[in-house]
């Protein structure tokens, strides 16, 4: 018969492997990606933030909880809440790319594009980390749809002004070409 | 004189090849002066060197009891643990260096972390001691298999995180740290089947996998220390009128 330690040793085996398994795609894939500007700022305006603002709006909510009945309510609220978490979501992919942008920048010889890297940087930090919040209070909301909550963190403010520093950037890189280089064929 | 078969062949080769390596990646830390950029993983490089040598003097000398030799190797052990710890916290601040935020935010993120991963190891070394052997560095190998738990998830969080969050690593940086996690982690799972199997042949057996896998992790240091650091730049032409777009496009995105 396997003794508990025997169990206990293939299990250590598992947990390791299975780690090993992502540091080896961690590699790979850092190898592999590549820094796409214009993605990124395809994906910043494909999302429209006034629709956002208005699935998460708490007088919104109110109104329907108001005015439906509870089980129709439920439905509604967990239908607004799921659409609501795939903006957040697309939002904080968008920043993640936005930092890598910013962290490039930042290291730009001219002065103006650096220093508007690191304010890109920051605010993509500061916007992923506020969208994971986001995320977890939507998937909240799904599961917990007569759950009164708190308001969201303030998600669109951050946007909003991580799409204000990447307009900045956007305005240097036009007339320095530190920041961008040609693709290869 | 030592008596050559296969088994002693290989197991010199192992023990004496990473060490010759780790000479080597020394002299590319000097050369590259990252040892000022890296100095905990510099002293961590060193003292595998110089804690070899005695080793492998105890390892050759005829005399010398398997128990005097298993004093030296956990006493080296725990030190090389604790030096370990100090190149993960070198590494995640080299991380975290460029950004103020996530200096504060980061960290105190990994510090719940690594709360969470000791609390973790202690139970497990309490609750899944390993095998039931009375010899006393068996104690030991659950003590860095527990340390090996938390390194490795340490490092494994570390990398995660930086990729949730979109953060560029230095090519050294992430060579150190992918270099160690790999490291970690085969320790974790070597040093569980040691605690567990306490035979003779298996413990023979997972010593030749442990320096085996030591060698491939100093290849990966060397491997990432010498290859030329990533240009981090776009690769996607940024014509003029298209940021212009773009500048209108955020413009109204921002008066909205």
């Amino acid at each position: 018969m396997i003794s508990q330690a025997m169990i206990a040793a293939w299990i250590f085996v598992a947990v390791a492997f299975f780690a090993l398994g992502i540091l080896v795609y961690v590699a790979i894939r850092s190898r592999t990606r590549r820094i796409d500007l214009e993605k990124a700022v395809q994906s910043f305006r494909s999302l429209d933030i006034e629709a956002f603002r208005n699935l998460v709006d708490s007088g919104e909510d109110a109104f329907l909880r108001d005015n439906l009945p509870p089980r129709k309510f439920r439905e509604i609220k967990r239908r607004r809440a799921w659409a609501a978490f795939i903006y957040a979501w697309e939002a904080g992919r968008a920043a993640a790319a936005l930092a890598k942008i910013g962290q490039a920048a930042q290291r730009s010889s001219d002065p103006e594009i650096a220093a508007s890297g690191v304010q890109v940087a920051e605010n993509a930090f500061r916007l992923r980390l506020q969208t994971i919040g986001a995320c977890l209070h939507l998937l909240t909301e799904v599961l917990l749809p007569d759950l009164r909550s708190p308001s969201l963190p303030p998600l669109v403010d951050e946007y909003e002004r991580a799409a204000e520093t990447l307009f900045r950037l956007g305005r240097f890189s036009s007339r320095v070409q530190g920041l961008a280089r040609p693709k290869s064929a | 004189m030592l008596s050559l078969n296969w088994h002693r062949a290989l197991s010199l080769f192992l023990l004496i090849a990473p060490h010759v390596l780790l000479g080597v990646l020394a002299v590319i830390l000097y050369k590259r002066r990252l040892y000022r950029e890296f100095p905990c993983f510099f002293v961590y490089v060193l003292y595998e060197i110089a804690k070899f040598i005695p080793l492998f003097a105890l390892y050759s000398v005829q005399g010398v009891t398997g128990k005097q030799y298993a004093y030296a190797y956990c006493v080296t052990l725990l030190i090389s643990i604790v030096l370990r710890f100090g190149v993960i916290d070198e590494i995640s601040r080299n991380l975290f260096r460029e950004s103020q935020f996530l200096k504060v935010a980061a960290r105190r993120s990994l510090q719940c972390v690594t709360g969470l991963f000791l609390g973790a190891g202690a139970l497990l070394a309490v609750y899944a001691p390993g095998g039931n052997s009375a010899k006393w560095y068996a104690g030991i190998f659950v003590v860095n298999r527990g340390a090996a738990m938390v390194q490795s998830g340490l490092l494994l969080a570390l990398l995660l995180f930086s990729r949730f969050l979109g953060l560029s690593w230095r090519r050294s940086a992430f060579g150190i740290a992918l270099g160690l996690a790999v490291l970690t982690s085969l320790d974790l799972a070597m040093f569980a089947l040691r605690a567990a199997f306490t035979s003779e042949a298996a413990a023979n057996f997972l010593d030749l996998l442990i320096t085996g896998t030591y060698l491939v992790c100093v290849s990966i240091w060397i491997g990432y220390l010498l290859a030329p650091e990533l240009e981090l730049v776009s690769p996607t032409v940024v014509a003029h009128d298209e940021v212009e777009t773009w500048n209108r496009e955020l413009q109204q995105l921002i008066k909205q």
